[in-house]
């Protein structure tokens, strides 16, 4: 064996092995109202392509609320599903790229996309069950002043990159870098993205996983959470809530 | 055919012709790697060597490294703070008590830049004891900070993989430096 052996980047976790950042989504609370949807493409730098290129199912969001209608009419309501990448512990994307540019966090336990390494493949995104990941068809032009609001603690992708929700990984590191300078570990609502933090419903809630007492931990733990196509065995990171007290909003 | 081109190539002309543009593409060659080895023009030829051998500490002028992300770079007020009590002996002084007339900050041009898809924060690396010249070079011997050469991601992990190995997990992750 030579000393360059390919790195072990695949994670594979067991399912009692708790991750370190979670998301729980309270679908009772969730108005389908968008907040998140802006706030991560402001957050995020990601790009509008204009309606033409959304008309070919070009659209990038990291982002989108899923729309139900449940019962008949007329006693019919809807239900809103923000969903975003799961940040699975198992997560099909990242055995198929041929080039390790989405690989696995093993210190924060997230599932990572390095921008300057991915080669456009699409493998990940045809392999993701959610359809988290979005593709870069074009340079989509961000004309003055719109460039000014670029976060610069987010890369700019350029075209022919596969790019998806980070759970803001930029605002994880600048609170654990904060943590670390005062000598503590990172507390809850420190971390937040930006999705939770625009949610007006508070419905997105996100923190650490490993943490039993933080709010994540306790709304996991509440019984009335889903994962998505649990049955994959991806052992997602985000987990659903649904079907708290007074739920029947039929009745 | 072969014949043809020898015979061609040996007119005098085309010999003259062929000599210029070979001495246009090395000449053009050897301008454009001078250009991405010179150092910036800075607006004040600033004696980084001078004000360490004065027993300037770094962090007195870039106090950003202690704190946080960006090291910093001097307004003209932080240089002031001394300056105003020392005469001015040089006509890059001059420079100087004119920004601060202007009331206009220096525009110093960066020379230790990372690309934007990296993260890099100046203070765990100063908690963690490293020193300034580590990555910066030994700026007692300069006047203008000097770009490094090879602060590339392998030099990088070289110091992350050595320095601190009970930590590895964590220093050589992808997350810790890239966004």
């Amino acid at each position: 064996m030579t000393e360059h052996q390919i790195p072990e980047v695949k994670a594979d976790f067991s399912p009692e092995e708790v991750g370190k950042w979670g998301m729980v989504i309270d679908q009772d609370l969730c108005t389908g109202c968008q907040a998140c949807v802006a706030a991560c493409a402001m957050e995020n730098n990601v790009s509008f392509v204009g309606e033409e290129d959304a008309g070919y199912g070009r659209g990038m969001h990291w982002v989108r609320i899923e729309r139900f209608w449940e019962g008949e009419y007329p006693k019919i309501s809807t239900s809103f599903q923000p969903v975003m990448c799961q940040q699975c512990g198992h997560a099909p994307c990242e055995p198929v790229c041929p080039v390790f540019a989405t690989m696995h966090s093993e210190a924060e336990h997230l599932n990572m996309q390095v921008y300057n390494r991915c080669i456009g493949t699409r493998y990940c995104a045809n392999n993701c069950p959610y359809q988290a990941r979005t593709f870069n068809w074009y340079d989509y032009e961000r004309p003055d002043p719109l460039n000014n609001q670029l976060n610069p603690e987010v890369t700019v992708r350029r075209r022919g990159i596969m790019e998806k929700c980070t759970f803001c990984i930029q605002r994880i590191r600048r609170a654990e870098d904060a943590a670390a300078a005062e000598g503590r570990e990172v507390m809850d609502g420190e971390a937040d993205p930006a999705c939770a933090q625009a949610c007006p419903a508070d419905a997105i809630i996100f923190g650490r996983l490993d943490d039993p007492e933080s709010r994540v931990s306790k709304q996991v733990r509440s019984g009335r959470g889903v994962k998505l196509l649990e049955e994959l065995g991806t052992l997602p990171q985000v987990t659903y809530l649904k079907g708290g007290a007074g739920y029947d909003r039929n009745g | 055919m072969g014949a043809k081109i020898v015979n061609f190539l040996k007119q005098p002309m085309v010999r003259a012709v062929l000599a210029i543009a070979v001495l246009a593409l090395v000449g053009g060659a050897a301008w454009g790697a001078y250009q991405t080895q010179r150092l910036p023009q800075q607006p004040i030829e600033f004696r980084h060597n001078l004000h360490i051998g004065l027993g300037v500490q770094c962090l007195y002028c870039h106090p950003g490294a202690w704190q946080g992300q960006s090291a910093g770079l001097p307004t003209q007020s932080k240089c002031w703070g001394c300056h105003q009590q020392i005469d001015r002996q040089t006509p890059e002084l001059d420079k100087l008590a004119q920004y601060v007339e202007d009331g206009v900050s220096i525009p110093w041009v960066p020379v230790a830049l990372m690309p934007d898809f990296v993260y890099f924060s100046h203070r765990p690396h100063i908690a963690a004891g490293v020193n300034c010249e580590t990555c910066h070079g030994d700026l007692s011997k300069m006047t203008v900070a000097e770009p490094q050469k090879g602060m590339d991601m392998g030099w990088c992990l070289k110091c992350h993989k050595e320095l601190a190995p009970e930590k590895e997990t964590k220093l050589i992750d992808c997350a810790t430096c890239h966004q």
